[in-house]
């Protein structure tokens, strides 16, 4: 297994956020300056230069598959969503006065609604809003700043029961609620008494996971009340990923990238893979279909693993840069890199 | 890379703070700074207003509010990082009410803070008009003052020289360590206010000389040359006496701290044999001044020797024996400086033929101040630990900050370490070299016991 370097290209700053479009054919890539590139990802021509957010940009997310339609939140207190196919703004969501730091769109098209809907996040103020830009649901405001979001893809089949609708989770210091995607109530609060950095749940619906301040993880089973808490991490743990089986999780606070086995009862009293890095692990990611986990560091370091194995280091490169980011492209074939001195780095993975 | 230096900027409005951030936005210092305009929860980098959420108080230790950061500031600082060009700076303006604790404390939170960041200083700009009627009134003034490392006492035209004088005097009672400026219209080197390098201990002459004398029991002692015989002490004036002698009373200061009881006097006579100073007859009144007292009635006789003596008086005014057998020269320590005292031999009051103001420890007393040590030798890093780790988790409320410079064993470097209140910093910084290592260390803050926090200093030294 080797990485091969197939393209770089540069931002204007800071590589803030990157990410594929679902076709593939596009890598997206904002500076947090503001501007935000589309590269395409056979060669790394620049398609489009978006203006961004100019005071600013924070996050970007790509629509579900069938929309080439990619959203941006900024320091505007914005949410801007552009046409990718012709490089066009779109429309614009005006949130808030606060920073918007997180969007996430729902996965799976709720029932009777084949409309995309996307959650975003700023300072206190939780909204759901629809392609178009207009605002299809605001929740009440969170009590402190959320943190973090995450959608719940399918809830867990329970037999005799109709499936519910998956949750949208969204973490403040003390506690992460869950609300339901297609009725928005509030279903459940998760008490957690420190800071939540990052929210992941499982692919199959069971696991939600919190990357904590304190530093540590903690894991819930919403549907059967239980919750686990795995500590001794070196820093804050901002890193958290599940491989497409949601069996390995892989998490990081520090410079060690720490894989439980969540199968069964789950990483209690088990011993996590601990798969080290010389400096602090800035970004991982399992692939998308695939079992490989990509981890890399602020030294700029790049290790696959297959976490399972004995020997789990597969191939390592070394970047130049601190890695502020990383995406596997969805057949899994590419990494994608996002540095601090705004270079992207686009990695072939060869088997 | 070098942690980012952080300057916090506190003052009540109206005292010149926005003066101060405005010279700070439009002079030309070359410096790429981010402005974080607390009161309106705006964030300005490079001249660029930026809006963010809003004061947010995060408790970090299970509900303890002395642990609190600033959520808000962690995600602001955070964001900053997340650029090509590193800042030089960050300064967080405060509102006037807010306790400047959480965003000190802020900088000590998680690595990723403390790696980034370092708090560079805590700068204070006070109303000089006003400043005394809010240390009268209010708390939050009074913490104000104790924060800082960097005090600018603005408006100072308004102002007479003497009442300037009187309000530094006022302000070094509370913070002995900061460094003060007089300004008009804040008008003073940028670099007396940002990047000065945080509280730099080494440079120990900027202290208050007077701050880190080690302090007594006794606030005065003078020196009598006694013949053998039965002579008197007395305390207090008689009516239409001459005040010759030893008074203070005229000095002009105000004290606000009240020594005990007005009708007890602690006294100690000794013999001073020696022709050089009476460093060994003040370690000697030290112990005597530590040991139960016997208490004197009016009319009762006091000896030399190594004796507290308690003399119980009425209303503020009393005479006693002083029993001399053997001629020489004695030294008189004095617990209260401000009491008339008079020797009287033959019926004549004497001068004493040399006398010394004294330090005073001040026993428990609940208003602001500031402690310092500073010894030399060198520390066991494990005692250290132990003993900061306990006074913080037991005594962090009341201590404001805390700053050192130390010399422990496990290192050829200088241990260089700031608290807020629980929080707090250490690191190695510059090897000591040919340095005297000297342990310097300073408390600022309430309740303040400087004999138990000396002992429990030296009791971390190594033999």
């Amino acid at each position: 297994m080797e990485l091969k370097k197939h393209w770089a290209a540069r931002l204007d700053d800071y590589a803030i956020d990157l990410a594929w479009s679902p076709d593939g054919r596009f890598l997206a890539a904002a500076s947090s300056a503001g501007p935000i590139s589309l590269f395409q990802a056979a060669d790394g021509l620049r398609s489009h230069d978006l203006p961004g957010h100019g005071q600013g940009t924070n996050i970007i997310a790509w629509a579900p598959p069938g929309n080439l339609l990619l959203a941006s939140g900024g320091q505007d207190g914005a949410v801007k969503f552009w046409d990718a196919g012709s490089g066009q703004h779109a429309g614009t969501a005006e949130l808030a006065t606060d920073w918007v730091e997180h969007l996430a769109w729902r996965p799976t098209p709720g029932s009777g609604n084949s409309s995309p809907v996307l959650a975003a996040a700023a300072g206190r103020k939780l909204a759901l809003l629809r392609p178009d830009a207009s605002l299809a649901h605001a929740f009440p405001d969170a009590p402190k700043t959320v943190s973090a979001l995450a959608w719940q893809n399918t809830p867990p089949p329970r037999s005799g029961e109709p499936v519910p609708a998956p949750a949208l989770a969204a973490s403040h210091f003390g506690a992460v609620r869950l609300f339901d995607a297609d009725s928005f109530a509030l279903r459940k609060e998760l008490a957690y008494a420190n800071g939540v950095n990052a929210l992941a749940w499982s692919p199959d619906g069971r696991w939600l996971v919190s990357g904590n301040q304190d530093p540590s993880v903690h894991l819930w089973i919403p549907a059967e009340d239980d919750e686990l808490q795995m500590s001794g991490y070196e820093s804050k743990v901002k890193h958290l990923s599940f491989d497409p089986t949601s069996r390995w999780l892989a998490t990081a606070g520090g410079r060690d990238a720490c894989v439980w086995d969540c199968s069964g009862p789950g990483p209690e009293g088990r011993e996590p893979a601990m798969l080290a890095h010389e400096t602090p692990v800035s970004a991982l990611a399992f692939q998308n279909t695939h079992g490989l986990l990509a981890t890399a560091s602020h030294g700029g370091e790049v290790h696959l693993w297959s976490p399972e194995r004995r020997q789990p280091l597969r191939a390592t490169a070394r970047l130049p840069d601190a890695v502020t980011k990383l995406a596997w492209s969805p057949d899994d074939r590419m990494l994608a890199f996002g540095s601090e001195k705004g270079v992207i780095y686009v990695l072939k993975c060869d088997a | 890379m070098d942690p980012i230096p952080v300057t916090v900027l506190t003052g009540f409005l109206g005292a010149g703070k926005t003066t101060l951030l405005n010279r700070i936005l439009t002079e030309k210092h070359g410096l790429k700074l981010a402005v974080i305009e607390n009161e309106f929860g705006e964030v300005g980098v490079d001249h660029q207003l930026l809006v963010t959420g809003d004061e947010e108080l995060l408790e970090m230790n299970n509900g303890c509010i002395c642990c609190s950061v600033r959520g808000d500031l962690i995600r602001i600082l955070g964001r900053l990082l997340k650029r090509k060009d590193r800042l030089d700076g960050v300064l967080i303006e405060t509102t006037g009410l807010a306790n400047p604790g959480p965003v000190a404390q802020t900088f000590f939170t998680d690595e990723e803070m403390r790696a980034s960041y370092k708090l560079d200083a805590i700068v204070s700009v006070v109303d000089a008009k006003h400043v005394s009627a809010h240390l009268d009134a209010d708390d939050e003034s009074v913490k104000q003052i104790a924060f800082a490392d960097v005090i600018l006492l603005n408006k100072i035209d308004l102002i007479t020289d003497a009442d300037a004088t009187a309000l530094e005097e006022r302000i070094r009672k509370i913070n002995s360590v900061a460094r003060i400026y007089r300004t008009k219209d804040c008008s003073l080197p940028l670099d007396k206010v940002l990047g000065v390098g945080g509280f730099n201990l080494s440079r120990a002459a900027e202290l208050d000389p007077k701050f880190l004398e080690p302090e007594f029991p006794f606030e005065w002692a003078g020196a009598y040359e006694l013949p053998a015989g039965s002579h008197a002490i007395a305390i207090g004036h008689a009516p239409g006496e001459d005040h010759e002698g030893h008074d203070h009373g005229g000095d002009g200061h105000d004290h606000h701290h009240h020594h005990g009881n007005e009708n007890e006097l602690d006294v100690a006579i000794l013999p001073w044999e020696s022709a050089a100073e009476p460093a060994r007859e003040e370690e000697e009144a030290v112990k005597v001044f530590s040991e139960w007292e016997a208490k004197l009635k009016a009319g009762d006789t006091a000896e030399p020797g190594s004796r507290l003596y308690r003399l119980l008086l009425d209303e503020g005014c009393g005479r006693f024996k002083l029993q001399v057998s053997k001629p020489g020269r004695y030294l008189v320590f004095e617990q209260n400086g401000e009491a008339p005292l008079h020797i009287e031999v033959a019926g004549d009051t004497v001068k004493p033929s040399w006398q010394k103001d004294y330090h005073a420890a001040h026993e428990h007393n609940d208003a602001v101040t500031s402690v310092g040590i500073s010894q030399p030798g060198t520390l066991d890093g494990k005692r250290l630990n132990d003993w900061i780790g306990t006074l913080l988790r037991t005594k962090g409320g009341d201590i404001y900050r805390m700053k050192g410079v130390l010399s422990v064993k496990e290192s050829g470097k200088r241990l260089v370490f700031q608290g807020v209140h629980m929080l707090f910093d250490a690191k190695f910084d510059r090897e000591w070299g040919s340095e005297p290592r000297q342990n310097t260390l300073v408390f600022i803050g309430k309740n303040l016991d400087r004999a138990a926090l000396t002992d429990a200093f030296e009791a971390c030294l190594v033999d």
